[in-house]
């Protein structure tokens, strides 16, 4: 048993290891997450107008300790991200039937 | 079995020399391309607006709104860009450190509108008439100005101002410059931002058509007539502060002006335009 408890100490001490118990809802995480796909949505050059700042007002909420409104801004800003790239993408392939006719 | 390898070997030769000699003999046309599009955008139009003539198109809304046109023309009596095209003259002829001055860089005495904007081989991108003039400056030791408005804006009306009458007719004549008109019609054509809305949206299918307070203008010869005195922004502005504004109302992220998306843009655009005569400096609302 004390075998085991520094064990999981040791885990959570290194580097890296507290990621093992990270929670992926927690708010950080998802600051994190938006902050990866609203990446990846520049990157494809259909960012939103809006979408880094949802995020940093996520980040602030979350230094003043308001999780509740940093989680829903994180999550907003999350959702606007996916939708971006996934514009990006069906973009890509399909613009030309955008072309209007007469 | 040899003779199998032999008959292999010659097929492969054949299918080699086949492919050099159509290279050489059947290149792409890219002009011929551009040109096929640009006569179905421009029969779009024509469509859309039969009573307009087709130089008209360079004015903008005020080919297709005539109130606005009305108040547009009064306007043009006493131009709110006059003062601007006045002190672009004065920084055009203004002395370098170096002694030389923009007008070094461009011939003709600076009436050079309709060159730009262009396909520069040698870089392997679109050239804008602020980008060359920005070029012009730093190649003489001068501090480059900011893209959007103020003194580059102004320099950029002069050379418009003297350009007037100049035909649009920018050249796509390689692999290289097709590539950048591809990605500017694409950019045109693709849905963006929160609103899911694409330039073409609202500047073909809804042109004509009130948005808010507003009648959409045409795309057709929207990058004749720039830079504008708009009067929502009380001074003098570049077509890339316009796309940024686009943008905007869009709820996409807006590139910096000059960027490659919006250069490759003002190229298509400009492209489309073909026969249209420059026109700017202008006023809008």
């Amino acid at each position: 048993m004390k075998k085991v408890i520094s064990l999981l100490s040791l885990l959570v001490l290194i580097p890296g290891g507290s990621l093992l118990f990270a929670d992926p809802s927690s708010s950080s995480s998802l600051i994190d997450q938006a902050e990866a796909v609203r990446k990846e949505a520049a990157a494809l050059e259909y960012e939103w107008r809006d979408t880094a700042k949802l995020i940093s007002s996520a980040k602030e909420s979350l230094e003043k300790g308001q999780k509740e409104e940093s989680d829903k801004l994180a999550s907003e800003a999350l959702r606007q991200g996916r939708e971006a790239v996934a514009q990006a993408k069906f973009m890509e392939k399909n613009w030309q039937s955008m072309i209007p006719r007469k | 079995m040899k003779k199998t390898i032999q008959r292999r070997l010659l097929s492969a030769a054949v299918a080699v020399m086949t492919v050099m000699v159509s290279k050489t003999t059947h290149a792409v046309n890219y002009q011929a391309l551009v040109d096929a599009d640009t006569r179905v955008f421009q029969s779009y139009y024509q469509k859309e607006f039969p009573d307009v003539k087709f130089d008209d198109f360079a004015n903008g809304v005020y080919a297709i709104d005539e109130d606005a046109r009305k108040q547009w023309m009064e306007m043009e009596e006493f131009p709110p860009y006059e003062l601007d095209v006045e002190r672009g003259k004065a920084l055009f002829n203004k002395p370098f450190a170096n002694g030389k001055s923009l007008a070094s860089c461009f011939p003709n005495g600076g009436a050079v509108r309709g060159k730009y904007p262009y396909f520069d081989e040698k870089r392997g991108k679109v050239v804008t008439l602020e980008m060359a003039i920005n070029d012009c400056l730093v190649e003489n030791g001068e501090k480059a100005l900011p893209w959007k408005k103020g003194d580059l804006a102004r320099i950029s009306a002069y050379i418009a101002f003297i350009s007037r009458g100049q035909v649009v007719d920018v050249k796509v004549n390689s692999a290289a410059a097709y590539k950048a008109y591809l990605k500017g019609k694409q950019f045109f054509y693709a849905k963006r931002g929160q609103f899911n809305m694409s330039c073409a949206g609202c500047h073909m299918e809804y042109s004509g058509r009130n948005l808010r307070a507003e009648i959409v203008s045409p795309a057709l010869g929207q990058t004749t007539h720039f830079p504008v005195f708009r009067s929502k922004w009380g001074e003098i502005g570049t077509l890339h502060r316009r796309y940024a504004g686009c943008s905007e109302n869009i709820g996409a992220k807006p590139f910096e002006a000059q960027s490659e998306e919006y250069r490759n843009l003002e190229y298509f655009q400009t492209v489309m335009s073909k026969g249209l005569k420059f026109n700017g400096p202008a006023s809008r609302k």
